[in-house]
């Protein structure tokens, strides 16, 4: 291929786009309202599983400690625990600290030991911070074996439950966008079809005089692209300012929602949107100038 | 040039346009293809550009079995062949020149290239100065002429002419005939289906008569016959 041919290839383009120009408006249109849903849905299950790691993390497992346990056979079972696969962070919570703790909650000048005879019913006990929500469970299973360890507490059907909803927003909108991906690449097909077909007779004429197919395709499929990529800088630009306004407004007055910040993530999905895009536009329209081929 | 072994085209509908044809033309030679319609014409011409493939048979053109190509050589062996069709085909949104010069585009040569060719065939097939007009201001016999000069540009050893006159007047039709003939003289070979008896009559050129898909008739200066 010579490098004038390209030239020719973004001429024709170029004058396609301008010729069809309302035809070009609709493909960028499509694209746009597609990938701007396909956008929001992607920055939902992102939030979503953000919310939920968050929620996830203050999850604690607590395990306590037999009450006649001697200090020291409590303080090796600390290190036993740390020792744990998955275990992120422990903390020591004496039967004093506890005492205290309650003492606290009945009242500043209530002396809960003395009206309890002098003796500390409380256990010592850990509180454990698992490394990610999955090791929850075995986390406290292993616990379950240690020596000296009472009784296991996490909230099972607490952590069951998130799980489940996680699951299912990663699964449902996966599933979105999947489907709103392929919906937008038969909408831009269509629209290219559209452009392609006002070109029918070019196109047959072409192949009479004996062009190639790729010399043929070209120009349509870097029309497909360009239209693509239009439409989701459009998209792109819209989420970006919508997103920011929206996450700022949210952290603002609504601040117990925890919302992706970082924008530098939003960039990404953005950036692939682009490229989503570019894909779209150029497999688009390499559907649609497929029938026109077959002279 | 052209060779057709015991050709025939059964379409997928079942329908038989050629039945077991054996043609040969040679270089330079004028030939026109005659015969009702249905008789197997335009499935001839098809089979020639390879818009269609043969269901038994060989071809042969310029030397090459057009069986055999891939899809790549399709559109080379497609640069030898010019075509004219009887309405003309020409892309209304484009000037004359236009029209021509996209021929050479589309086979890449440079805009130099391009405007040094195009001026010299449009004085050729008679159409000297009228570069800038769009089709739909010209007359259906210089639009004809537009027709020809893009199918010869790139130079093509073989040009079909599929009813090249069917949509023009008599004294336009004789017009295009002197040019197609002249284009024959200078060496391309002409293998031109039609309906016109008049042309065909008089020009004494060697006709072959189609019916059913059967050659009937090959004459070496024949006439349109069907003279009922």
């Amino acid at each position: 291929m010579k490098v004038r041919t390209v030239g020719y290839f973004f001429k024709q383009a170029f004058k396609s786009m301008w010729r069809n120009g309302w035809m070009g408006v609709a493909a960028v249109t499509t694209v746009a309202i597609t990938l701007l849903i396909v956008g929001i849905f992607t920055l939902l299950v992102f939030n979503a599983d953000y919310i939920a790691t968050d929620l996830e993390s203050d999850v604690e497992i607590v395990a306590y400690m037999d009450v006649d346990a001697s200090r020291n056979e409590v303080l090796q079972v600390g290190e036993q625990i740390k020792a744990i696969k998955g275990v992120a962070e422990v903390k020591l919570v004496t039967k004093e600290e506890g005492l205290e703790t309650l003492n606290k909650r009945f009242g500043r000048n209530y002396d809960l030991l003395s009206s309890l005879g002098g003796v500390n019913p409380l256990p010592d006990l850990y509180r454990i911070k698992a490394e990610s929500p999955e090791d929850v469970e075995t986390v406290a299973k292993t616990l379950q074996q240690v020596a000296h360890v009472d009784k296991v507490d996490y909230g099972k059907e607490v952590v069951d439950k998130l799980f489940a909803v996680i699951r299912w927003v990663r699964f449902m909108g996966a599933g979105i966008v999947l489907l709103l991906a392929l919906g937008a690449i038969f909408l831009v097909a269509t629209t290219i079809r559209l452009t392609v077909f006002a070109r029918r007779k070019e196109i047959q004429i072409m192949k009479y005089i004996g062009a190639t197919d790729w010399f043929i395709r070209w120009p349509f499929f870097i029309e497909g692209m360009v239209l693509g990529f239009i439409g989701a800088l459009v998209a792109g630009v819209v989420l970006y300012f919508t997103y920011d306004f929206v996450a700022t407004n949210i952290r603002f007055n609504l601040t117990f929602i925890p919302l992706i910040s970082d924008m530098t993530l939003v960039m990404k999905i953005l950036g692939s949107l682009l490229v989503a895009g570019t894909l779209v536009g150029a497999l688009g329209s390499l559907i649609s100038v497929r029938r026109f081929l077959q002279v | 040039m052209i060779q057709l072994l015991n050709v025939t085209k059964v379409y997928p509908n079942g329908v038989c346009a050629l039945n077991d044809l054996t043609v040969k033309i040679d270089k330079g030679e004028f030939v026109f293809l005659v015969g009702p319609s249905g008789a197997g014409k335009s499935t001839f011409i098809k089979l020639l550009i390879r818009e269609e493939l043969p269901t038994k048979g060989q071809i042969l053109v310029a030397g090459k079995n057009i069986m055999r190509l891939r899809k790549s050589e399709v559109a080379k062996h497609r640069r030898n062949v010019g075509i004219v069709f009887q309405d003309f085909r020409l892309l209304a949104d484009r000037t004359v020149f236009e029209n021509v010069a996209f021929a050479m585009e589309v086979l890449e040569y440079s805009k130099k290239e391009i405007k040094a060719k195009v001026p010299t065939v449009l004085e050729m097939v008679g159409l000297d100065g009228k570069g800038d007009y769009f089709p739909h201001q010209l007359s259906g016999g210089e639009q004809q002429r537009v027709a020809i000069a893009r199918a010869i540009v790139n130079g093509p050893r073989l040009l079909i002419a599929d009813e090249p006159t069917g949509n023009l007047d008599p004294d336009t039709a004789w017009g295009i005939m002197e040019l197609l003939n002249n284009i024959n003289i200078r060496g391309t070979t002409i293998v031109m289906a039609t309906h016109a008896r008049n042309i065909v009559n008089k020009m004494r050129k060697r006709v072959i008569a189609l019916e059913h898909g059967r050659l009937v008739r090959d004459e070496a200066e024949g006439g349109y016959g069907y003279e009922s």
